[in-house]
């Protein structure tokens, strides 16, 4: 299945891993990034993206305010927002799903579970996982 | 010959980040990655490679006392710090380690093969911030690289600090005598001098001085916000 996937982070070598990582699988496209909350709301209006993967602390504007914001958008119905972070914490997960965030991940352990994150949250389904010991990379 | 280099960092995707980064670089290979201090310490000592990038906030062994290891191992390591904050103490303690490189985790895209590159041709590489840092100790005729000394705090030995890590990040002596492959009681004679060295009375005290000075970090969560009245058209 295609998705158009946007990324939110504001370290470019953060977005790098993201993107290499989701550019592994057939079919799906990273058809941008973004830096912080602001760029996102703008890059999810001109892209128009199927999925959103996107980091909490940032500058200008967290992803929480940026979650809320893309749900009011007028076509943001079939979008949804993974949110990946380095906030290990339950209280964390339920406020970016109270704000619209339809999987979270935490980043020490994207690496493992980003894929399938995307494809469920991709699929609209829920996917939440907290952080599991770490693992080697390239 | 390629010229190669270790990465230690605990998040994979920014290992993945960097890896993608260096290894477009003809003539350069990631030989190897850790994803704490300890494991980069030992990967070093097999390994050998000609750079070392470090971040300082690793868990099990942070990425200053990870260089002040390496160094001590091997003078002729070169080790790049990358950080997520060039506070004056940071920078200070980061050249006092040994560091000749510095990058920050932000500008590491921009900034980290210029770094590796002047390292490879035995030059350092520090932000502009560091220079001027070390420019204004310089200036002053000080011992310091800042205006802003740190308080005079008695001096732990590399294994104290070792220790006030792992109890740092909440690990009971007899877990820490299994990390450092030490018995249950040597680590509480070392958990008493520290406690009595910097006259602290709880773990709670024990963790705050470790984060005062850098020896963890934590990340700060964003102040929630609720809904705003903002419609976005």
């Amino acid at each position: 299945m295609a998705v158009r996937i946007l990324l939110v982070d504001d370290h470019p070598i953060v977005r790098q891993g993201l993107r290499t990582l989701l550019e592994g699988r057939a079919g799906w496209e990273v058809v941008g990034e973004a830096s912080d909350g602001v760029e996102a709301l703008d890059k999810v209006e001109s892209l128009q993206p199927d999925v959103v993967v996107l980091d909490i602390t940032m500058p200008r504007m967290n992803g929480l305010e940026a979650c809320r914001l893309i749900q009011q958008k007028p076509k943001a119905s079939s979008l949804e927002v993974l949110v990946v972070t380095q906030h290990d914490s339950p209280q964390m997960m339920r406020e970016a799903l109270d704000a619209g965030a339809r999987g979270y991940v935490v980043k020490s352990n994207a690496a493992r579970d980003l894929l399938e994150a995307v494809e469920a949250v991709s699929q609209h389904r829920l996917f939440t996982a907290m952080a599991r010991p770490p693992q080697a990379s390239c | 010959m390629k010229l190669r280099i270790l990465l230690a960092d605990d998040h994979e995707i920014v290992r993945r980040g960097l890896c993608a980064l260096l290894q477009k670089h003809e003539g350069w290979e990631v030989c190897g990655e850790a994803s704490d201090g300890r494991e980069a310490v030992e990967m070093a000592k097999q390994l050998k490679p000609d750079v070392v990038i470090v971040d300082i906030g690793m868990p099990h062994l942070n990425g200053l006392d990870t260089t002040r290891q390496l160094l001590q191992h091997d003078p002729n390591f070169k080790v790049i710090v990358l950080t997520i904050t060039d506070s004056d103490q940071i920078i200070r303690e980061a050249l006092d380690a040994g560091a000749r490189g510095f990058v920050l985790k932000s500008d590491a895209a921009r900034d980290l093969v210029s770094a590796v590159e002047a390292l490879q041709s035995k030059r350092m590489f520090f932000t502009p911030r560091v220079n001027d840092l070390v420019l204004a100790g310089f200036l002053e005729k000080g011992h310091a690289i800042s205006r802003n000394e740190p308080p005079n705090l008695p001096t732990l030995t590399a294994r104290e600090r070792e220790v006030t890590q792992l109890l740092a990040e909440g690990k009971s002596s007899k877990e820490v005598a299994t990390v450092l492959n030490l018995s249950t009681k040597t680590v509480e004679t070392h958990r008493s001098n520290i406690m009595r060295k910097l006259s602290l009375h709880s773990i709670r005290d024990l963790v705050v001085y470790a984060i005062k000075n850098n020896i963890i970090q934590i990340q700060m969560p964003p102040q929630i916000q609720r809904p705003t009245e903002t419609t976005v058209a």
